[in-house]
């Protein structure tokens, strides 16, 4: 029956177009990026990071845990002063001096961040339901009493008791909080599940929500994505999916879902996306696989057969967007896959020009160098082969003109 | 969450071999395909695809090798609707195809140059010539997510017709997200009772989530990788997809998951690809906790932030000192070590530690550890140590 529900819910929201300005990107990587473990930024890099999103035109940056004091605080206060586009908000706990030294930092937005998943709750606080609502609510009387945008983030929300956390959005909205964030903390959720479980907490809070989702199971986009349709507005993104354990939900991946699966833009600059990326696995020693979707350094190289043919004859048949759109290049690389098209295309970009007989020819004396070098072949490999195979092919035929 | 029955059959088939090695760049040895095989085999895989026939002698030597090494595992080979390769398949012993097409207006316009008349005589003939040869094939239709609907489903009761094993449904470029797979595929096998098989593509990071709402949606089937490796961005992995169903779905399929990481490991240096550090299920830092928050959580309890034990995937947990560390750390570290710090004795080693953590952009190991509590220890005090740090 709830699945029934849940579908014709589905149904009858897929119909309505997402307002691109209704979504809006709150960018995590100098907080829950950095929190991940062995992830270092130093205060330059974090300032250099916040430029370059605010640039593409992300809308809030987490800046950091004020808290924490030291560089930490300095780079949040930095941050602050830089007269952004976006906001910038900090991170606390619900207490006095987390806030205290948030204020002190200049940000004009804050989260609260507090539990409420009975396991965290008994767990880990050692405390009670009671207590978490009672702190929550100080917390954002404290920070609403200095003017400033409260989002309470509900940490390990998808393991929390329904009744208690209706219970618990209600508070922070009665207390004036601005949204509610969401965590699939554990990353324990499917998007069904979270469409349902989101769209449950605003048709009956009616507060605005924020997705923060968790890569553990890989669904982290497709689970801010599927509150988006239950009418979250905010989500919490991570460049390169930068986060604890297996990562958040990848900014550069949202923000492309979004545009070319969902149909919505919300105007960001994705033709610096490689840049940023690439910036980004730098500073937190993480090399980018070259597989990585949007950024990865080989996702337009073709080698494929097929697919080169397909490429060549209409770049639509096997791609969604194009290189340029994310800051990419396209590549062909002869390999083990490859055939007459792909050696006819790679050697004419190395400013040779073969026939089909020959290309089919060549394509097999490739395909083996490859599977016997284990890899594909560097591009004077594939010229030295050519012209090796063109010298003995001439001679063949002059050869046979002797014999004749 | 587990709202599947406990009992419902999910089929997995592994194409590691196939479209794993399609990846440009990515080339398996002979042994390297037939130790791959083999520790799919080992862990419970039902059914592998080992390769293309259509690509000549080296490829055929090495899938009649996976067929003589003796698996349980259903072995496939991938051919193109061609007569040609489908012969070969037989002809090198295999008993079991895949025989793909691409079904989208745009693949028939663009690269067969052809119409629907064209590629169902073409399939057609296809299926002729693997009934005639006695082999069992599942039809894979290539880009079926942007294909016209009522062509695919003509194309699944042809399929079906033929004696096809299931129909593969290929979401080529990514164009779907879980509710509109689990729409799609709902409403197939709605129309046609016949079983579905799912290909997804990552490129918008969406390939498990979109394999597990087909099955949510009633595939009995889905095709998945090693790690995901796959060309481009990849395809759904073994290991994520094992796990969901596990996990997620309550579906227990009864593979043996905590060789995981061995294989990860093995397929990541065959293919020259390192296991990124934070790959979901079998990334390293999967089960390693630096932040205060979090490690101090996991030391009360794992249960607050993990769902399973780091030894069901051959992983193991790390807690890691660094910038984020907060005492509670620092205290259960030394009591690894046997030292029982007093509170105070904890909160001034961690501040030292946050110091010199951000100084070296990287957490401590716990040598530099016992050296700061050494120095710390040795009278020269804190500020003396802070001092160091600093300087």
């Amino acid at each position: 029956m709830r699945e029934l529900n849940l579908l014709t819910d589905f149904s009858q929201k897929a119909g309505i177009a997402i307002d691109p300005k209704d979504i809006k990107i709150d960018d995590t990587t100098l907080r829950d990026g950095e929190q991940t473990a062995g992830v270092v930024f130093a205060n330059d890099e974090k300032i250099h990071i916040a430029k370059m999103l605010d640039k593409v035109g992300v809308h809030q940056i987490e800046a950091g845990i004020p808290a924490m004091g030291g560089d930490e605080k300095e780079a949040i206060k930095k941050i602050a002063s830089l007269d952004l586009n976006c906001s910038v908000l900090a991170w606390n706990r619900p207490v006095k001096t987390d806030v205290q030294a948030s204020i002190e930092c200049g940000v004009d937005a804050v989260a609260l961040s507090i539990s409420s998943s009975d396991i965290h709750i008994e767990h880990k606080l050692r405390k009670s339901r009671e207590w978490v609502l009672e702190t929550m609510k100080s917390g954002v009387d404290f920070a609403k009493s200095h003017n400033l945008y409260v989002s309470v983030n509900a940490e390990d929300a998808s393991r929390s008791d329904m009744e208690f956390l209706l219970q618990f959005a209600r508070t922070a909205r009665d207390a004036g909080a601005d949204r509610l964030r969401y965590c699939d903390t554990l990353g324990i959720l499917d998007p069904f599940e979270t469409f349902f479980r989101v769209k449950n907490i605003i048709d009956i809070i009616g507060i605005d929500m924020e997705m923060h989702t968790h890569n553990d199971f890989g669904m982290a986009i497709a689970n801010a994505i599927a509150g988006i349709k239950a009418g979250a507005t905010y989500v919490n993104t991570t460049i390169n999916g930068l986060g604890e354990r297996a990562g958040n939900a990848a900014f550069e991946e949202l923000v492309m879902a979004l545009k070319f699966v969902e149909g919505v833009d919300l105007g960001i600059n994705t033709g610096f996306f490689r840049n940023l990326s690439e910036y980004v696995a730098r500073a937190s020693n993480r090399v980018l696989p070259t597989w990585k979707p949007i950024v990865g350094g080989k996702l337009f190289v073709y080698e494929d057969e097929n697919k080169v043919k397909g490429i060549l004859a209409d770049p639509a048949t096997y791609e969604l967007f194009k290189e340029t759109d994310v800051g990419l290049e396209r590549q062909y690389v002869p390999g083990k896959y490859s055939g007459i098209q792909s050696i006819t295309q790679k050697l004419r970009t190395l400013g040779k020009e073969i026939d089909e007989r020959h290309a089919g020819e060549l394509a097999e004396i490739i395909r083996k160098k490859t599977v016997s070098s284990k890899r594909s072949l560097f591009d004077s490999e594939i010229l030295d082969t050519y012209k090796e195979y063109m010298g003995s092919s001439k001679k063949e035929k002059a050869g046979k003109g002797k014999d004749k | 969450m587990a709202r599947q029955k406990k009992d419902r059959k999910i089929n997995i088939i592994d194409t590691t071999l196939r479209n794993g090695e399609k990846t440009a760049g990515v080339v398996f040895s002979k042994h390297e395909k037939i130790r791959i095989a083999k520790m799919l085999d080992e862990i419970g895989i039902p059914e592998i695809e080992v390769g293309t026939p259509a690509l000549g002698d080296t490829e055929t030597d090495m899938m009649a090798a996976v067929l003589r090494s003796g698996l349980n595992a259903r072995l496939y080979a991938y051919c193109d609707a061609e007569v040609d390769s489908i012969e070969t398949a037989a002809r090198i012993g295999m008993k079991n195809i895949i025989i793909n097409i691409s079904t989208s207006d745009i693949h028939i316009k663009k690269i067969y140059k052809q119409n629907h008349t064209w590629l169902v005589n073409r399939l057609r003939e296809a299926m002729r010539a693997a009934n005639k040869l006695g082999l069992e094939f599942i039809i894979s239709a290539e880009d079926a997510t942007r294909t016209d609907l009522e062509f695919l489903l003509k194309l699944v009761t042809l399929s079906k017709k033929k004696g096809a094993k299931r129909f593969r449904i290929c979401d080529t470029v990514s164009k779907f997200d879980p509710f509109r797979t689990f729409m799609n595929i709902s409403t197939i096998k709605n129309a046609i009772d016949f079983p579905l098989e799912v290909y997804n593509h990552n490129d918008f990071g969406m390939a498990t989530a979109n394999g597990m709402a087909a099955i949510r949606g009633g595939a009995e089937s889905i095709v998945v990788s090693v790690g995901g490796l796959g060309e481009s961005t990849g395809n759904a992995a073994l290991e994520e997809i094992v796990m969901a169903l596990r996990y997620l779905e309550n579906i227990e399929l009864g593979i043996e998951t905590a060789k995981f990481r061995e294989i990860a490991e093995y397929v990541a240096k065959a293919s020259a690809r390192a296991v990124p550090i934070w790959k979901a299920i079998v990334g390293t830092n999967v089960f390693a906790h630096e932040s205060g928050i979090h490690a101090d959580g996991v030391i009360k309890n794992p249960k607050n932030y993990e769902v399973f034990n780091p030894a069901e995937v051959g992983l193991t947990r790390q807690l890691v000192v660094g910038k984020h560390s907060g005492s509670h750390t620092i205290l259960h570290k030394f009591k690894e070590y046997d030292i029982d710090l007093t509170d105070k004795e904890a909160n001034d080693i961690l501040a030292l530690t946050r110091a010199m953590s951000v100084d070296l952009k990287r957490p401590l190991f716990d040598k530099e550890l016992m050296y700061i509590y050494r120095e710390y220890r040795s009278g020269s005090g804190k500020e003396a140590v802070i001092q160091e740090v600093k300087s």
